[in-house]
């Protein structure tokens, strides 16, 4: 029975509950401490709280937001322009809208590498994120799965094909989806402007909120923060309507 | 010293038009029987027999009467020629149904010449034909000792003059009058002529004749036309019967992309577009075109490409045959992945590239371009091709969206506030755009904004419309 039991822990597709329950020093085998495999993410306070100091590469992460997840991806910037020095593939697959090509070249992204995929239907999204993340051309793969309702080994498939590579890879889904269990490595919630709810993650502590403030990024960093503060004085509200 | 290895279809003219062993088949020629198979040699039907005696010999046996068709023998002859590339770049058809081979030259690629011939017989059978071989050190008698039994035929040891003596002079069907008149002379097989002093054979048998003997024998060149592989390919498969589901089509692509690759490997070509074209039952045709962004000549790559098409495919009419074909092909190029490459990559770029383009289509696989443009929506672009990258980075894209909308759309306002799912309220701007005066002008005011939730948008006003619109979104 034990013999089973940990060879059933030893997977590294188990998932095993918080941290605090295993105490001492004997760390989960699946919290991926060989493996350190992680892409920073670009904020300091976002990778203190990361279980590998970063964004894993062994699985899909997670991320529920309102709309789209058009704002949460200013989370993945710095570590799209990490991947770019690779030369492999960063592929949207059913992205909302285009991204802002200048934008992302002034990023230091090279845009040559983004593919943009636009499947017809969700069977053909499953087949193409899937086919992304098994190819080993693929440094990044961005998937909006939209508000379709996955089936656990639906999502399953697309986690063990994240596994299998070692592509940055994440999926978009609408807030409604945390109620479902989910295999995903990492799942986070973007639930305010710069704070990232940290739903659960392999290995590490979870429900956590995370604030990205500004004041912490690293300099010449994301979109998200960049914006000049407005101050009051210029407040000159152009005349709506006029 | 060169080695020539002649292949003689003998049974070609059988062979070009039916493989089959279950019925008695024979090719006529002029009211002749030409070939047979071997049902029809168990009934007694003989070469040279006329229709009749043949119909009357099969009495109640339902036979096939074939008449000969010389240009399928040419074809097949082209086949096996394009086969036999794979073995010696130096080879050439001879008469209507051989084809000869150097093979000195690559008797070392090949390890020995029992594995070269065994690859050859493998070869040949596999293809559904049978052959005769001889080997010498020309081509000629190559040729002659085909004819010979095989222990003589493949003995390369024996001194050649030996090995030839034996064989009639009437194999020489060229020369038909000349050997007619040796024969009256009583001189009947080859070795009886080789004996005679040349000078004096050359006087009484014409200089073709003593030339062929030299060739013969190796005393004068015998040059002749290599063969030159074609420069397109097409290949085609005939089920027998009616193939009505997608899968059935499989080990008939199979085979046609085995050897079309094994083509391509040979020439050392390459394509980045292949068409099958299915026949209905109807004669109708189905073209389906199979591209891939790079050009490669590995067949399971066109097969996996192949496949994802296919499964798109809805049958409406059950198929009969398959045809490959390659209008174009381009000299090949080996692309590599790089060895050194820390990040486990296994295939090029383009591999992934190909399998979306087939399964989802073209147009939904898209790149992005840059350009230098002032109006956002003209400085960039997303093709399907390679877009071209005309971009100098420019400070002024810190203040832009992460996401452009397609169109921008137009925002209600109430009063002194703009709404876009909630109230907007002002960051920053303007910043004025002003553009394309030449054909529609443009005038914006670009501002941005933010809502309840903290996301932050792209506004603008349209300075000759007064309207707002949001044109992107900030991440």
């Amino acid at each position: 029975m034990n013999e089973m039991l940990k060879q059933i822990i030893n997977r590294n597709d188990t998932w095993r509950g918080r941290q605090r329950h295993f105490q001492g020093k004997s760390i989960a085998a699946n919290s991926d401490c060989k493996n350190s495999s992680a892409l920073s993410s670009g904020h300091a306070t976002l990778d203190a709280q990361l279980q590998q100091g970063g964004w894993p590469l062994d699985g899909t992460i997670e991320l529920l937001s309102d709309g789209c997840g058009l704002g949460a991806m200013g989370l993945f910037l710095p570590a799209m322009k990490r991947l770019s020095d690779q030369g492999r593939w960063q592929v949207f697959i059913a992205p909302p809208y285009i991204p802002y090509a200048p934008l992302l070249a002034a990023r230091g992204i090279d845009i040559q590498q983004v593919l943009m995929v636009h499947p017809k239907n969700r069977q053909e999204r499953l087949w193409a994120t899937e086919q992304a993340l098994r190819s080993t051309t693929c440094s990044a793969v961005f998937s909006w799965l939209g508000a379709q309702d996955y089936s656990y080994s639906e999502l399953r498939k697309l986690q063990l094909a994240a596994a299998s590579g070692d592509s940055l890879a994440v999926l978009f889904r609408p807030n409604q989806a945390h109620h479902n269990s989910a295999p995903s490595s990492l799942r986070m919630q973007m639930r305010e402007y710069r704070k990232v709810h940290i739903l659960k993650q392999r290995g590490g502590s979870q429900s956590i909120d995370v604030d990205l403030s500004p004041a912490q990024e690293e300099i010449l960093q994301p979109q998200l923060w960049e914006l000049p503060a407005w101050t009051a004085s210029n407040q000159s509200s152009p005349a709506v309507g006029a | 010293m060169s080695l020539w290895l002649c292949l003689r279809f003998n049974q070609l003219p059988l062979e070009c038009l039916s493989h089959c062993e279950q019925q008695p088949v024979a090719v006529m020629a002029g009211q002749r029987i030409i070939r047979i198979n071997d049902c029809a040699a168990a009934l007694g039907i003989r070469q040279g027999m006329s229709a009749a005696t043949v119909r009357a010999l099969a009495d109640e046996e339902p036979i096939r009467l074939l008449e000969r068709d010389k240009q399928a023998e040419q074809r097949c002859l082209q086949q096996l020629c394009c086969w036999a590339y794979s073995i010696t770049p130096t080879l050439y058809t001879w008469q209507f149904d051989c084809v000869q081979l150097e093979i000195e030259g690559c008797l070392s690629l090949f390890q020995g010449l029992d594995t070269l011939l065994a690859q050859v017989t493998t070869g040949i059978s596999s293809r559904g034909y049978c052959a005769h071989h001889g080997l010498a050190p020309t081509p000629k008698a190559a040729w002659l000792l085909s004819f010979a039994p095989r222990v003589t035929a493949m003995a390369i040891q024996q001194p050649l003059e030996q090995r030839l003596s034996p064989l009639p002079l009437s194999l020489l069907e060229e020369f038909a009058a000349t050997v007619n008149s040796l024969r009256r002379a009583g001189l009947q097989t080859v070795g009886d002529v080789l004996a005679l002093p040349p000078a004096s054979l050359g006087r009484r048998c014409g200089k073709a004749f003593t030339h062929f003997l030299q060739q013969l024998i190796g005393q004068r060149e015998d040059l002749q036309a290599d063969y030159c592989p074609p420069s397109s390919f097409s290949d085609e498969y005939w089920f027998g019967y009616e193939v009505k589901t997608n899968n059935e089509l499989t080990p008939a692509v199979q085979q046609l992309l085995q050897s079309f690759c094994n083509f391509l490997r040979n020439t050392q070509l390459q394509t980045n577009e292949i068409n099958w074209r299915l026949i209905g039952s109807d004669k109708k045709l189905q073209n389906i075109c199979v591209r891939s962004a790079s050009s490669n000549s590995d067949w399971k790559n066109w097969y996996q490409l192949t496949c994802l098409r296919f499964e798109q495919l809805h049958l409406t009419n059950s198929v009969e045959g398959l045809v490959l074909a390659c209008p174009q092909l381009q000299p090949g190029q080996q692309g590599s992945i790089d060895l050194f490459n820390p990040h486990n990559q296994r295939e090029p770029l383009t591999a992934l590239l190909d399998r979306l383009r087939n399964r989802l289509g073209l147009q939904a696989v898209k790149k992005l371009g840059c350009r230098d443009e002032h109006l956002p929506e003209f400085a960039m672009l997303a093709s399907n091709e390679d877009p071209g990258n005309e971009h100098s980075t420019s400070q002024h894209c810190a203040q832009r969206p992460f996401w452009l909308m397609p169109q921008p759309e137009k925002l209600r306002h109430h009063g002194k506030h703009l709404y876009w799912n909630g109230v907007l309220s002002m960051v920053c701007g303007p910043e004025r755009i002003e553009d394309n005066w030449w054909q529609e002008p443009v005038s914006r005011d670009y501002f941005i904004m933010v809502d309840k939730g903290g996301q932050h948008y792209w506004v603008f006003r349209d300075r000759l419309t007064q309207q707002w619109y949001v044109h992107g979104v900030f991440a």
